[in-house]
């Protein structure tokens, strides 16, 4: 039996919008420690890790692991029905084939009720294992969303450079290049607009930005966003939130192939 | 409707393919050979390879007989006139070359108004001067009576010359000079049409001597004398004046077959890795044979020739050589031994004999290029463009090999049958249910470099590609058809294959018009995109009709129109002539309703009209012999003789409208189209308005549909008999309002019939009360090649669950079952690959198989498919925008790597309209729900070992019972499943223990097929659906293994 209530109904819809463009169908594992997902994107260069820990609900109550085989584009459909101060609270039983969903309006004292038909989704659990990696860089989530953005208008795939002084991004495409540079700084006042590194070695790494545009989408879960690196490993991509995170991984371009 | 749907109405195939039948291996065949053929049974095989031996002849006091199969023309050194050459067989197997001597080419020009007899000396002077490099060519001039065949003009003959050349090639020349115009005496500005100046003079000489193709000829004693000729090895060689011979008409006991020697072979190359063989580089390494003679069963000779030692081969002749010359002339030298009259493989024109004539010149086997039976004229390969509306832009290479007749399986394949493939396997799968092993051209070289036993191999896959032809030309009765098409239309064999529609309806145009003394005028003709309106189609009333529909046809309905109504060439009116001879509307003509004038038969008989009486009442003719006729083989004869009646008699029609053609006349043509289109509207109403509740019948009779020629009517009636009944009835009620011959047959009751659109329809086909005949469906996505077999699968099942169980709710069930085991990968691979030819390397768009051909060049050059092989390809998941061109994947990759199957692309591009288009007349709305719903909703995802992140990431192994990830420490099932852990194990182990069976069952399938039972399975056959089935095997039991690993430390 899984019973979950989440505050702020807001941070599911603004979840599901974040992975929805890479999964179609997925598992959410719930166990006592909280509702994870993991699921690697439909072209395998992308892997997406979710986890909302049990301490963000309240209550949160989950008696043995469950897998619940979710299509995504379905529950968003659902979720959109909920107002964005909902409370929302997810029910399951241990064989149940259906996911419920309680939408709560405190101020009108609506209570909409919902059920989502589950999959049963055959599908193998893969994870990216931590890693010790050469730069972190940390970063304003709005800015790095604004510099994929431009920097897609020139080319598809980007270069991004770390040193200790800052992190440079790069693209070269047919109508022209473009870079946008951040120095690292420690800005006080504004703390969310900070850019900070730390570095064991310098790195420079190609990667594709129709897929870190796709990243971006998590922008609305945190104001802040690390870029983990090294040489030849996936980019580690994270958006913390209160209790939880959503992990991108994607691997690196390597030469002309991807 | 235009001349190419007439060609476009393929034979039905019978039998559909029955791949896991178990067949005896190929081998088993070749010891029964051996053993049937006991009495041939020789030391030395090569014994047999000359013709029998030839009786005395005597001509003076014998006559001589034979077959002619083939003929040419040439110019008699001597007599500088032309010589027609006859290449025939005596009905003992003796080859015959007979000269035909004296016949000299001749056409018409009109003479002009006010020419006299007087005149003709001039004319001829300055003709023989307009005739560029004409020198005394004109034989002579005459004056003759005749009458042009275009047009009704008050059956008045007029004046024409008759100009006899010596030499056919000046024909065309004379006609240029009169085109031109040029002026004699009285006669300052002569020009005029020519006629009859288009003609072959081979075929000139055919019509006037009343030969047609492959026709039994005879020589009257003391006609003929022996010749020596140092040309030819014919065994027989003669001469004769061309008013001699006796040319028998193809019926009764001359429509025999003369016992033909038909040769089939095939060739094998040592190619290099991810090179198509070229002629220059790569050695011909093995030469399989067949020879078989016409109306036996089984070949008499088979032998293979190898390059290099190979062990012996039950039932075979198998001959070794140290040297690739040395092999290719023994095959010439065996070629010309055996002398065969008919020459047979698959793609032999464009592939084996240009590779084996250019490898012969390169090594400089100078006695290699004579395969003919003149021993003078080397053969060659020419490149040549073949195009006609009906069989669309081909380009060819043509082989000259004077005396055989030649018939490439592949090319008699695309002409008329319509396949998802022609490799030689999927043909075979289609037409003898079997399978045949494909060795991939880059294993072949490594075959041969191995030892005698791998060469054995090799012979034995080559043995069998020879003899494939073979079995394939008896069981589609191609030769014989191809005869009786040859004679019935009286055009040379070898113009079947090469030529188009149009020349067989010359030929008997030119045929009924020197009888009748009608010349045709020579039309230069221009393609004019000049359009008529073709045939009409009664909208259908789509659904899903659980009552008998009747079905009342039209028998033979052009050609009955152009009988019925006299439309023909000799009828056609002008305004000019109703006038000059007062002709009365309905009495002396009719005016169709296209508005065209033709004079009525008691005025005249069109010739257009005799013509397709005769072929008809010949098939009738045939038909009723057919069905007294006891011996097989005279009954083959008869079926192939009736069958290319009826494709001749309406051919006509598509003649007249063929702008691009010898003699179009469009207004027979749209005057033949709009009295179908009235004829079928006119039966609709006559059933709509007799079948009546107020005229006292059960029901109102509606007609739900019509094309061209052909009405369904819903007599409304329960019940299968009464419905024929009524549907008899009613054909005759309604042939009562139309002029003889036309005659609307009831022919079949649909029940039930699914109506889906115009041209696509099902129903299960029933002629008689008791029991059905066949599932019959036009328009249905049965044999389009870019769709994956399943769509044919799934269609064709659910159409015989609908139709013959009349079990629609199963039908669902069924789709529902397909598409829950799509989505969780369940389904075979083999029904998922989709085929395409890679026919060229420059497509304009970026396309699936191209785009896969080139990744696969990157991978592997050597298993790359190269330019003409087809690319087999599954659609691949890709991410979000990829283009559809970029996900295909070459179905063993896909194997092998695990990479997960766009499963919705096969629901969403494939499946879904197919199966929407025959849902929805039943279902209407509710059929969609077929597409989504409950059993969508198990899939699984397939884990690829490829792909950027693979390499870092990690499997989290999860439980079998619940799916959540597993803890350290557990290694099958979670805490919470630990109960269910030994059921787990036992599900697991019968899993895998019924994939080894299945794998053992595929493996000695395929080990059957290659005839050994101890070797391993080299086989790559991309056409066969047990290739993929084993291979997916292989791969599952790898999986499901490990699965079972797991539990060991449980």
């Amino acid at each position: 039996m899984l019973e979950a209530r989440l505050q702020t109904g807001a941070l599911l819809k603004k979840l599901l919008e974040a992975i929805k463009e890479l999964i179609t169908d997925a598992n959410f594992d719930c166990s006592d420690n909280g509702i994870a997902l993991q699921a690697m994107d439909n072209s395998h260069v992308a892997l997406v890790a979710l986890l909302l820990r049990h301490d963000g609900f309240e209550p949160y109550r989950c008696d043995r692991s469950l897998a619940l085989g979710v299509n995504l584009l379905s529950l968003s459909k659902v979720l959109r029905c909920a107002g964005n101060d909902d409370i929302i609270t997810l029910k399951a039983d241990d064989t149940a084939d259906v996911l419920s969903l309680t939408f709560e309006n405190t101020d009108n004292d609506r209570i909409s009720e919902y059920e989502l038909k589950l999959m049963d989704i055959d599908s193998e659990h893969l994870g990216i294992p931590d890693t010790q990696y050469d730069a972190v860089v940390s970063m304003s989530s709005a800015e790095f969303m604004r510099i994929c953005k431009d920097l897609q208008v020139l080319s598809d795939s980007v270069q991004i450079d770390v040193t200790k002084e800052g992190v440079k991004f790069a693209a070269k495409g047919e109508l022209g290049s473009g870079a946008v540079t951040l120095k690292q700084s420690a800005n006080v006042d504004k703390e969310d607009d900070a850019t900070l590194i730390e570095l064991q070695q310098n790195v420079s790494l190609n990667f594709s930005l129709k897929y870190l545009v796709n990243f971006t989408k998590a922008t609305p879960l945190s104001t802040r966003v690390t870029l983990s690196m090294s040489g030849e490993v996936p980019l580690l991509v994270e958006y913390k939130m209160e209790a939880g995170y959503v992990r991108y991984y994607l691997a690196p371009k390597i030469g002309e192939d991807n | 409707m235009s001349e190419e749907s007439h060609a476009a109405k393929k034979r039905r195939m019978n039998g559909r393919s029955s791949q896991l039948e178990s067949q005896p291996s190929f081998l088993d065949d070749l010891e029964m050979l051996q053993e049937t053929n006991q009495a041939t049974k020789v030391d030395d095989p090569s014994l047999l390879w000359a013709r029998p031996t030839l009786p005395k002849l005597n001509p003076s006091t014998d006559a001589l007989i034979f077959q002619q199969i083939e003929a040419d023309e040439y110019m008699s050194s001597a007599t500088q006139t032309p010589v027609v050459r006859f290449f025939g067989i005596t009905e003992t197997g003796n080859s015959v070359i007979c000269h035909v001597t004296g016949f000299l080419p001749y056409f018409y020009v009109p003479a002009p108004v006010g020419f006299k007899l007087d005149n003709i000396t001039a004319f001829k002077d300055a003709l023989e001067r307009g005739i560029e490099k004409g020198f005394n060519t004109i034989v002579k001039i005459e004056w003759k009576l005749k009458e042009s065949i275009y047009g009704y003009h008050g059956g008045e003959q007029s004046p024409f010359l008759k100009v006899t050349l010596k030499d056919p090639k000046n024909i065309a020349a004379a006609k240029r000079a009169i085109e031109r115009g040029f002026s004699f005496e009285g006669f300052p500005d002569f020009t005029a049409q020519t006629y009859e100046s288009n003609l072959a003079y081979l075929l000139r000489f055919m019509i006037d001597c009343k030969v047609t193709g492959a026709n039994w000829i005879e020589l009257p004693s003391g006609t003929y004398k022996s010749r020596e000729d140092r040309n030819s090895n014919a065994q027989i060689n003669v001469e004769i004046s061309y008013e001699k011979i006796i040319s028998h008409q193809p019926e009764g006991d001359w429509s025999k077959i003369a016992p033909l020697r038909i040769m089939s072979f095939d060739i094998e190359c040592a190619g290099r890795k991810g090179i198509f063989p070229e002629a220059k580089i790569d050695p011909v390494i093995q030469i399989a044979t067949m020879v078989t003679v016409q109306g036996e069963s089984k070949p008499f000779i088979r032998n293979v020739m190898v390059l290099n030692t190979c062990s012996h081969i039950v039932g075979t002749h198998t001959m070794s050589f140290d040297k690739e010359e040395k092999l290719l002339e023994a095959w010439s030298d065996f070629v010309r031994a055996v002398d065969p009259d008919v020459v047979i493989g698959y793609n032999t024109s464009n592939f084996d004999f240009p590779y084996l004539l250019d490898r012969a010149r390169h090594l400089g086997v100078l006695k290699f290029p004579f395969l003919g039976r003149l021993n003078d004229v080397r053969t060659e390969a020419k490149d040549t463009k073949f195009s006609s509306k009906a069989y669309g832009n081909r380009e060819n290479k043509t082989i000259n090999m004077e005396g055989r007749l030649q018939l490439d399986m592949l090319q008699v394949m695309q002409r008329d049958y319509k396949l998802r493939s022609y490799t030689l396997n999927s043909v075979c799968a289609q037409f003898l249910g079997e399978q045949k092993e494909d060795v991939h051209h880059s294993i072949i070289t490594e075959l041969q470099n191995g030892n005698e036993e791998t060469r054995r191999r090799l012979a034995i896959y080559c043995l069998k590609d020879a003899y494939l032809p073979q079995r394939l030309m008896d069981k589609l009765m191609c030769l014989i058809n191809y005869i009786e098409m040859a004679r019935v239309t009286g055009v040379p064999f070898n113009y079947l294959l090469a030529r188009g529609q149009q020349i067989k309806v010359v030929s008997q145009l030119y045929r009924k018009a020197f009888e009748k003394d009608f010349v045709i005028p020579a039309v230069n003709s221009q393609g004019t995109e000049d359009q008529y309106e073709g045939a009409t189609v009664i909208e259908p009333r789509k659904g899903y009709y659980d009552v008998p529909i009747a079905t009342l046809d039209f028998a033979s309905l052009y050609p009955s129109i152009m009988m019925a109504h006299n439309l023909c060439y000799t009828t056609l009116l002008t305004g000019g002539i109703i006038q000059k001879y007062n002709l009365v509307k309905d009495v002396d003509y009719v005016v169709t309703p296209n508005n065209d004038a033709f004079v009525t038969a008691n005025r005249r008989k069109g010739v257009l009209p005799i013509i397709l009486e005769d072929l008809l009442s010949a098939r009738k003719r045939a038909k009723a012999d057919l069905k007294k006729e006891t011996d097989p083989f005279k009954r083959a004869v008869l079926d192939g003789r009736q069958l290319a009646l009826k494709i001749s008699a309406n051919s006509v029609y598509g003649f007249t409208g063929a702008t691009v053609g010898k003699l179009p006349c469009l207004q027979i043509s749209s005057s033949v189209t709009s009295y179908g289109r009235v004829m079928i509207e006119q039966t609709k109403q006559a059933v709509e308005s007799k079948y009546t509740i107020e005229n006292g019948y059960e029901h109102t009779a509606e007609v739900i549909y019509g094309d061209t020629d052909s009405v369904m009517v819903k007599f409304g009636v329960k019940d299968l008999k009464k419905a024929m009944e009524l549907g008899r009835e009613a054909a005759e009620h309604v042939t009562k309002q139309f002029i003889r011959p036309i005659n609307l047959e009831f022919e079949k009751v649909y029940y039930p019939y699914l109506l889906i659109n115009k041209k696509r329809y099902a129903g299960l086909y029933w002629t008689n009360p008791d029991k059905y005949d066949k599932m019959d469906t036009k328009g249905i996505e049965t044999v389009r090649r870019d769709n994956c077999r399943l769509v044919q699968n799934v269609i064709d099942t659910c159409l015989r669950k609908i139709l013959i169980d009349k079990d629609v709710i199963g039908a669902q069930d069924y789709t529902k079952q397909i598409i829950a085991d799509l989505l969780q990968n369940k389904i075979d691979m083999a029904q998922l690959v989709i085929t395409k030819a890679l026919s060229k390397t420059d497509y304009a768009n970026k396309q699936a198989h191209v785009e896969l051909a080139e990744r696969m060049k990157i991978r592997d050059a050597g298993s790359a498919p190269a330019l003409g092989d087809r690319v087999a390809y599954v659609i691949i998941k890709g991410g979000k925008g990829t283009a559809a061109y970029d996900k295909s994947e070459d179905p063993l990759y896909v194997l092998e790597k695990n990479i997960p199957i766009d499963t919705m692309y096969y629901l969403d591009n494939q499946l879904s309209n197919p199966l929407l288009r025959i849902f929805e007349p039943i279902l209407g709305e509710r059929a969609k729900s077929l597409l989504s719903g409950d059993h969508t909703r198990t899939i699984q995802v397939s884990t690829p070992s490829i792909g950027g992140l693979m390499k870092f990431a990690v499997r989290t192994a999860t439980c079998l019972g619940c799916k959540t990830p597993l803890k350290n420490g557990e290694s099958a099932v979670c805490v919470n499943c630990k109960g269910r852990a030994p059921e787990l194990y036992q599900k697991q182990q019968t899993i895998v223990n019924n994939l080894e069976v299945r794998f053992s069952r595929l493996w000695t399938q395929c080990q059957r097929c290659q005839g050994s039972l101890h070797q391993e399975v080299l086989c790559t056959s991309k056409d066969c659906p047990i290739f993929y089935m084993r291979k997916k095997v292989q791969k599952e039991i790898q999986d499901s293994s490990a699965t079972l690993d797991r539990f060991l430390d449980w």
